[in-house]
């Protein structure tokens, strides 16, 4: 029986949100909340494995008491066990922070994990840190941005997608990964999971306490970072006319934009050049 | 037991976090599965089986048959609001689901003996059957009375001869229940239902019909040449017709109502970001006056349809009698429907009244709603006979 720890986080459903101008976080409230769509491939991962594998699926959340929803929409999929972390003392959790609790969190509800599979990276924040980080906590291997992924008895293979190559790595269980939008298009729930998801108040709640977690411990080793200030980088499009002879206007052109298009078209200008002198 | 004293009750008006989730697994089908397609279909009339296909295993066509025959059980605000959901992108798949779990599968869940629970329910609530309510006739609709097609006892079976028109999904169920005359009683004729399968002898359908709105859902009529059914196919008892015909209607005013309300919602929606796109005397629409008050009364009249029709879902889920708020709610969701898809029209302007946009549809296929499942004229009729029949107000 595999044992498959999925982590979930429950994002704002609308891409762009105001922030808060003084203390620089996003106004989570303005949006109603859904899955995190790369929690959602994770999750759809390791359903897959499950209709492979005789498997166990925990899926795990950190959040305000409804971040539970999350959760229930996971049971509704096909998980097994629910656990949400909620404490206010948890509230404003950097990453850093995040994995130390998602950690303890594990180690007390999971000990006997195979596979901890988190999404590549949330549409809130983007910051892709939590999996690679609470892999470093828990001292597993670990493949970040992952597309597809194979086991066989206690080895997983992953293929990945790095800077434009395609790679293959391989490693034992216990591990870590964390799944791209690539591959796993997640499943439609079902009406008859969604009803059942809710029969039962069967998700898991944890508090600080129960983690071990005190104001001073989560003050020691809590978050590293802090959000000094947020702003809007603006952009300009304009359009910008060029005049004169054609032999004038093309050389202006080359000179100001070459940079900009040899990507574009594939060949550097310069590179063209020489080609034409042969 | 406990005393329902001791229950703790408290009016619920917000939605639950479950019907939050099923309101948004729904959306992301509809938006994902039927938007892409909702246009091209209403324009060509074609009923999209592939899609129907996909909808199958999602539980869509058992929203509340119970778990063990394979549905998902689903309480009856839940239903309306998958209903709602779907009739928000695409009314005429919304009919569709609603039709086949409101008045086709219903009656199998209220009437149905044992031995036909057992051999319909799990293919009707997995989608191998498509169901299909037969009651209007050239000179019987809302009047179930006047039915015309005769069932004459024949050894065994029954023997069907007559013709339905403006059968809902007729153009492509596999079952359908057939209202029918089975003789008279102190002189007052009387009809039975029958459970009829399209692969029976004797059971044809007619073209399909060219409708104004919800092109995409076939409706046609239904021919019984000596189409024999096995007595077992009645549904309850001879005679029981109108009592079936009664209650059944009740429920399917709820999935109008509810479908209504998911047409409201979606040109609603496309009006907002309309207003807020178009640009005239340099500024948003949306920042004029009269606009926003079309967008403020829009607003309110659809809160108020959907807490009327949620009102009569959590009724039915608590046993009490809903005919008459379901009546109010069908009325209400459906006037509204027509109202709001109108001035979602306006506030397009010629744009609206171009096929260009989908309000255009939305308008079109929220007239039936005031139409179909009993005419607004006939919902006031059952609202005011209600009414005048309580001795205390």
């Amino acid at each position: 029986m595999l044992n498959l720890v999925v982590c979930l986080k429950q994002v704002p459903m609308v891409t762009e949100l105001p922030w808060d101008e003084k203390t620089g976080t996003l106004r989570r409230d303005l949006a109603a909340g859904m899955m995190n769509p790369a929690c959602k491939h994770a999750l759809e991962a390791a359903l897959q494995i499950k209709e492979h594998h005789p498997a166990n699926i925990t899926v795990i959340t950190m959040g305000p008491p409804a971040a539970e929803e999350v959760l229930r929409e996971a049971l509704a999929l096909g998980a097994d066990q629910a656990v949400l972390v909620c404490d206010r003392l948890l509230a404003g959790s950097d990453t850093f922070a995040t994995s130390l609790i998602l950690k303890e969190a594990i180690k007390k509800k999971c000990p006997k994990f195979d596979l901890i599979l988190c999404g590549a990276y949330t549409a809130d924040s983007e910051t892709a840190q939590v999996g690679p980080q609470l892999a470093e906590e828990l001292d597993l291997p670990a493949a970040a941005y992952v597309e597809k992924l194979e086991i066989s008895g206690k080895t997983l293979r992953v293929r990945r997608l790095v800077d434009n190559f395609r790679e293959t790595l391989e490693m034992e269980f216990p591990a870590l990964v964390t799944i791209s939008m690539e591959n796993y298009k997640p499943r439609y729930t079902g009406l008859a999971g969604l009803e059942s998801a809710f029969d039962k108040n069967d998700v898991v709640i944890l508090d600080a306490k129960a983690l071990g977690l005190t104001a001073a411990s989560i003050e020691k080793k809590g978050s590293r970072t802090k959000v000094r200030k947020v702003f809007l980088r603006k952009t300009q499009k304009g359009n910008v006319l060029l005049q004169g002879a054609a032999s004038a206007v093309v050389t202006e052109f080359l000179d100001k934009y070459q940079r900009k298009i040899g990507t574009v078209i594939g060949k550097s200008i310069e590179e063209k050049k020489s080609d034409e002198k042969k | 037991m406990q005393s329902i004293f001791f229950q703790e009750r408290t009016l619920q008006l917000n939605p639950c976090a479950k019907h939050k989730l099923i309101r948004d697994s729904v959306r992301t089908f509809a938006e994902t599965e039927l938007a892409p397609v909702a246009s091209a279909i209403d324009r060509a009339a074609t009923f999209p089986r592939e899609i129907i296909e996909k909808m199958r295993p999602l539980n869509y066509f058992g929203l509340q048959v119970p778990r063990e025959f394979g549905g998902a059980a689903l309480d009856s605000v839940s239903a309306a609001i998958v209903v709602e959901e779907i009739s928000r992108v695409c009314a005429a798949i919304g009919l569709c689901v609603t039709v086949h779990n409101g008045v086709a599968v219903y009656p199998f869940l209220r009437f149905a003996n044992a031995e036909q629970k057992k051999h319909y329910l799990p293919k009707l609530a997995e989608g191998e059957l498509i169901g299909a309510f037969s009651l209007t006739e050239a000179n019987a609709g809302s009047d179930s009375a006047s039915v015309e097609t005769t069932a004459v006892k024949r050894n065994d079976a029954y023997v069907l001869n007559g013709t339905k028109i403006f059968v809902t999904n007729g153009g492509v169920c596999d079952l359908a229940l057939i209202f029918a005359l089975t003789g008279s009683e102190q002189g007052k004729p009387q009809s039975s239902v029958f459970i009829v399968e399209s692969k029976y002898p004797g059971f044809l359908r007619g073209e399909l019909e060219d409708l104004c709105g919800m092109r995409a859902n076939p409706v046609s009529s239904l021919f019984l040449e000596d189409c024999c059914v096995p007595e077992n196919n009645v549904l309850g008892r001879i005679g029981d017709g109108m009592k079936i015909g009664l209650a059944t209607l009740d429920n399917g005013r709820i999935g109008v109502a509810a479908q209504a309300l998911g047409i409201a919602q979606g040109a609603f929606e496309a009006a907002v970001k309309y207003a807020k796109e178009r640009q005239q005397f340099k500024k948003p629409i949306a920042s004029l006056q009269t606009i926003q008050n079309y967008i403020a009364d829009m607003a309110t009249e659809i809160a108020a349809a959907r807490l009327l029709l949620y009102r009569a879902c959590s009724l039915k889920d608590e046993g009490m009698p809903f005919g008459c708020e379901a009546s109010m709610a069908k009325l209400y969701c459906s006037t509204v429907a027509s109202r709001v898809t109108s001035l979602a029209v306006q506030i397009h302007g010629g744009y609206g009244y171009s096929k260009e946009y989908d309000v255009e549809r939305y308008f079109r296929d929220a007239k039936v709603t005031e139409i179909y499942e009993g005419t607004s004229e006939i919902q006031r009729m059952v609202i005011a006979r209600s009414i005048l029949s309580q001795l205390i107000l």
